[in-house]
């Protein structure tokens, strides 16, 4: 990401600071190939940010907990939808939150370059990579004193390559020009649903075997608001066993799935968060196409509108059930 | 928990393809069951004492019963185990009549499925808790909602068993389609001899309230204790003042207004009294017609009104009124028939409706009752009736029969006779459908006394020919093409339901069909009941009915109102939702969800919490579905109890 940019950037959070608790950014995490977030509450934190293909996480997740007091953030195009979807649940207030935006390219999928040097994704203890840059079109990554480097589309995070919404969809402050937006088909859920059911639930028992119920997709996801209080650890009700069982691993998938639907922005952040690479997103993705043909609606566009499945009308305008045969 | 189970044979119903005997045997294997038997009839009066007996023997304090639909007996059952001493919620019913013994052949798998459904009542039972109604009182006033034959049947019969009644009428007046109607069948009876002191009773009688030219705007709470906002429309008349003296309206210089009491047939002043009968007899202004708003200039009315009743400048207001009970009454609209471009879709002008007749035939209607041609005021010597005008038609989306059509034809075919007696009537039908008492007799006096021709077959065309209209069709008796120089066609419009029919249901929180008539609680056992507490139906609005039918539920909609508040408590369902206060973390979603606004949001020691105002909340379980982390839980179907359900299902 072009320096003034980065620049200009710190100048808009120096300049809301005094008026916000924090603000909410990047800086470098546990290697230099990783962000962590940064919670800016001095001009020499900000020092520290950085934004840009690296920024990965998205900090919207934060959000909520800070209801009451007024914080600033800093956003890529998806990470705004996560912030308006909040706003639109009535769970962040607009007012409590400014809003900084900038145009986003992608975002580096740290596993794929973790597999790229022949490594898994766990195996990238901190302090391994020792240096990680992004030069225009390229990433370079230096492990044990040997560096690699790769076209940056070829690590880029899938998500990132059908985004649709890559600046803020809603901000107090943008910086730079607006980046391309792209198209998503939903091809990729083609190969799925062409296996059978049966092929499928295969699958999906094969991949959720994996699951070590550690809740890493439900914590990264900016929506899944319950926290403490989630099904999953619950006995009344009880919707879950503590059991660990295959089965019960795929219904909280599916639970979470649900429980997004009509809701979920597409943000990857539960996917890229499982240790185990189990794809979660997949789940997310099938519900968000189905709300959008069956009511014509996506989440974290509109944060004055509300999720269909979070309002009753009698009759759905997309859904002419009274024509119905 | 000790729970008894209980499998009807329902005579043949069930047992025919279910072995209740072995389903009862399986079940005494299930978790917490201690005794189990088959019946030959659960419900009748031995098979209640037996569950009765069961109980005190061995010491239940659960009872699955294993019959019919919980919608049919679910009540029986419950006053069952309560007599014996255990709360009504302790029950369970797995209907093994309608999703089982009537669906399938195979006595062996009905057999196992029946016992699956009873495993899975009793795992839902050993998670039941007795509930508790609450009491609270009731407004013992009742709405009925429009002012034709069976509102005003309702509403007379509840006023004079002392119940307040509120009336609203869209019209300016009350009477629906009744008052604009000649003679009635099959008594060919003066219509507004035997309705007009109807009306007058409604507005004499001391304890109802009537809104003329007003809707219901708003409704909110619930039987018992509804609110009503009811919207009075503008009619720039004072109506404190207007005497109904009618001077107005001789002085009115804007006479060519539509003349909707009248359906068009002649023209009427832009201020008007609908009819001399009208009640309440108060002037309206339609502003489309009226100078004063069309020009500016005018306000001949408003010098000429001995009690300065106008007011231009009337604004819309608004009323409150609470009611226990509500009544809707809003009776059918006529079909539009232009719909059909076979016949004139409207062009030629001596095509018309059926209750555009009715009011040429009123000697108090517009033609002074002479039957005029629209086109050149002649007397017509040939008519020709088109019944099924949007009935009976599944291509225009009327699949239904109208039910009335039949009769109202065969009367205006008589009337026509008797007002022409050198004319001839042609009447083209479907089907003669004249089921009621001195129904049938009707149709074949039109026929035979009265020489109307009747010609079995649906008319393809009518185009003009000089000043006749040619009438073309098939007589399918006969098979062949028939060809008729009409003076003068009546449609037999059919009935649909009244505007915005719909609009109205969706306030009331009621179902309605696909054509927009409001659906009764059950075809046959709860025909004037809704689906809602404390609202019911009357009349045309649950589907087409002749006047007798029309009045009769009228007075069965009056009996369930006067039952309902014949006490001044009622009770509460306790089936209704319930917010754990540790588990919610205030989101919101259940406010945003509930169709009832039954829940708002509360702060629980700083904290954002939700609240069910349980009075208010109708126990749909939209919330519990929708709480993320089941805060809130439905009481006797919360999730628990549903997972229960589905584990032992899945278990089988
Ligand atoms: C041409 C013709 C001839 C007929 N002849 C006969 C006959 O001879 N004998 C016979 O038995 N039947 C006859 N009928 C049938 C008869 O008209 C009906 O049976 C009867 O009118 C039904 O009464 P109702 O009160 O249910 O409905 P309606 O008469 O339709 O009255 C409903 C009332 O509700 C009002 N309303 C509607 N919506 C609202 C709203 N949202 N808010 C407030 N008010 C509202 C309307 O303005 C109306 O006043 C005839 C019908 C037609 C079309
Ligand atoms: S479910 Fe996954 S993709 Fe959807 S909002 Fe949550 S973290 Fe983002
Ligand atoms: S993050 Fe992955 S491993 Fe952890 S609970 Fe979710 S799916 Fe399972
Ligand atoms: S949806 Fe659940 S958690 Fe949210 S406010 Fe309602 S009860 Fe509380
Ligand atoms: S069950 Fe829930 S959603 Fe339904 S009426 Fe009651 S509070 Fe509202």
């Amino acid at each position: 990401m072009a320096d003034d940019i980065h620049g200009a950037l710190r100048e808009a959070i120096r300049t809301i600071l005094p008026d916000v608790e924090c603000v909410l950014g990047w800086g470098s995490g546990p290697d230099p190939l990783r962000s962590a977030p940064l919670f800016m509450k001095s001009p020499e934190d900000v020092e520290r940010f950085r934004a840009g293909e690296l920024a990965v996480n998205n900090l919207a997740v934060f959000l909520p907990e800070y209801a009451g007091r007024k914080v600033g953030i800093v956003v890529k195009g998806c990470d705004s939808r996560s912030v308006v979807q909040l706003i639109s649940e009535t769970l962040v207030k607009r007012e409590e939150v400014v809003i900084i935006g900038y145009p986003c390219r992608g975002v580096v999928d740290v596993a794929k370059i973790a597999a790229a040097i022949g490594l898994g994704n766990e195996d990238l203890e901190a302090g391994l990579v020792e240096r990680a840059e992004v030069n225009g079109d390229t990433v370079s990554v230096t492990v044990r004193g040997e560096t690699k480097t790769f076209p940056f589309k070829d690590v880029m995070a899938a998500k990132c390559s059908i985004c649709r919404y890559p600046n803020a969809v809603l901000h107090d402050v943008f910086i730079g020009e607006k980046a391309e937006a792209r198209e998503d088909s939903y091809a990729d859920l083609e190969k799925y649903e062409a296996m059978s059911l049966e092929e499928r639930f295969r699958f999906w028992e094969k991949e959720m075997e994996r699951c070590i119920r550690c809740y890493a997709c439900r914590n990264a996801c900016p929506l899944c608001v319950c926290r403490d209080h989630c099904v999953a650890s619950s006995r009344e009700p009880h919707w879950l066993s503590q059991a660990d069982s295959t089965r019960d691993k795929l219904f909280f998938q599916l639970i979470h799935a649900t429980h997004l639907a009509g809701r979920c922005t597409g943000c990857g952040e539960c996917a890229r968060a499982c240790p185990v690479g189990i794809p979660v997103g997949l789940f997310k993705r099938f519900i968000n196409r189905a709300a959008g043909q069956l009511f014509g609606f996506q989440g974290g566009l509109d944060p004055e509108a509300v999720s269909p499945l979070q309002r009753f009308l009698v009759d759905e305008p997309t859904i002419k059930e009274k024509e119905w045969k | 928990m000790r729970i008894g189970v209980f499998v009807c044979h329902c005579g043949s119903n069930i047992a025919a393809t279910v072995d209740s005997a072995a389903v009862a045997a399986a079940a005494r294997d299930f978790d917490e069951v201690v005794f189990s038997t088959d019946t030959m009839y659960t419900c009748s009066e031995p098979g209640q004492t037996g569950i009765i007996e069961a109980i005190k023997t061995h010491a239940l304090d659960g009872v699955v019963v294993a019959a019919c639909s919980p919608r049919m007996h679910e009540p029986t059952f419950r006053r069952a185990v309560e007599r014996a001493g255990v709360n009504r919620y302790m029950v369970e019913m797995a209907n093994i009549r309608e999703h089982v013994s009537w669906i399938g052949k195979d006595k062996e798998a009905n057999t196992n499925k029946a016992t699956e459904l009873v495993r899975m009542a009793v795992e839902k039972l050993r998670l039941n808790r007795p509930l508790f109604p609450k009491t609270f009182k009731a407004t013992r006033r009742v709405l009925v909602i429009g002012g034709g034959v069976a509102g005003i049947q309702t509403a007379l019969d509840c006023a004079e068993a002392g119940l307040e009644v509120v009336m609203v009428e869209r019209e300016s007046t009350i009477g629906g389609k009744m008052a604009k109607l000649d003679k009635t069948f099959p008594t060919v009876d003066c219509s507004s001899c035997i309705l007009g002191p109807k009306m007058v009773d409604v507005a004499q009688h001391p304890n109802i309230t009537l809104y003329a030219s007003a809707e219901v705007e708003a409704v909110s709470g619930f039987v018992g204790n509804f609110e009503v906002t009811i919207r009075k429309k503008v009619t720039c008349v004072d109506w404190e003042k207007c005497t109904g003296c009618g001077l107005c309206t001789e002085k009115c210089p804007s006479k060519k207004a539509y003349n909707r009491f009248d359906e068009g047939v002649g023209p009427t002043t832009a201020i008007n009294i609908p009819f001399p009968q009208a009640i309440p007899k108060k002037a309206v202004i339609d502003k489309e017609f009226c100078r004063y708003f069309t020009t500016g200039k005018c306000g001949v009315c408003a010098k000429i009104c001995p009690t300065g009743a106008i007011n231009y400048e009337q604004q819309e207001e608004l009323a409150q009124e609470k009611v226990g009970a509500i009544v809707a009454a809003t009776g059918y609209d006529l079909f539009d028939w232009r719909a059909y471009g076979e016949y004139g879709a409207g062009r030629y002008p001596d095509v018309i409706s059926s209750l555009q007749y009715e009011r040429m035939l009123s000697a108090s209607g517009p033609t002074g009752g002479h039957i005029k041609r629209p086109s050149d005021g002649k007397e017509p010597k040939t008519v020709v009736f088109i019944q099924c005008v949007g009935s009976r038609d599944a291509s225009i989306g009327r699949p239904y029969c109208s039910g009335f059509c039949c009769m109202y034809t065969a009367k205006q075919a008589i009337l026509t006779k008797d007002h022409i007696p050198d004319s001839q009537s042609y009447v083209f039908y479907m089907d003669i459908r004249a089921p009621g008492k001195a129904y049938d007799e009707f149709t074949r006096r039109a026929m035979e006394e009265y020489g109307a021709q009747y010609v079995r077959g649906r008319v393809a065309l009518i185009y003009p020919k000089g000043d006749k209209l040619v009438v073309r069709g098939t007589d399918t008796l006969m098979s062949s093409q028939v060809e008729v120089e009409a003076d003068l066609v009546v449609l037999a419009a059919g009935a649909e339901a009244a505007r915005n029919a719909s609009g109205l249901a969706e306030k009331l929180h009621i179902s309605y069909d696909t054509y927009g008539f409001f659906v009764e609680g059950h075809p046959k056992l709860r025909p004037v009941e809704t689906n809602t507490a404390g609202v019911f139906l009357a009349g045309a609005c649950q589907g087409p009915k002749d006047i007798p039918s029309s009045v009769a539920q009228g007075s069965a909609a009056a009996a369930k109102v006067l039952g309902l508040l014949s006490k001044d408590v009622l009770e509460s369902d306790p089936q209704i939702a319930q917010v754990t206060l540790q588990r919610c973390i205030g989101c919101g979603k259940c406010i945003r969800v509930c169709p009832f606004q039954a829940i708002r949001e509360t702060d629980f020691r700083g904290q954002r919490k939700a609240e069910v105002i349980e009075a208010v909340c109708q126990g749909c379980g939209l919330c519990n579905a929708t709480c993320p982390q089941g805060a809130i839980q439905l009481s006797h179907f919360t999730d628990n109890q549903v997972l229960a359900e589905v584990e032992a299902l899945c278990r089988c």
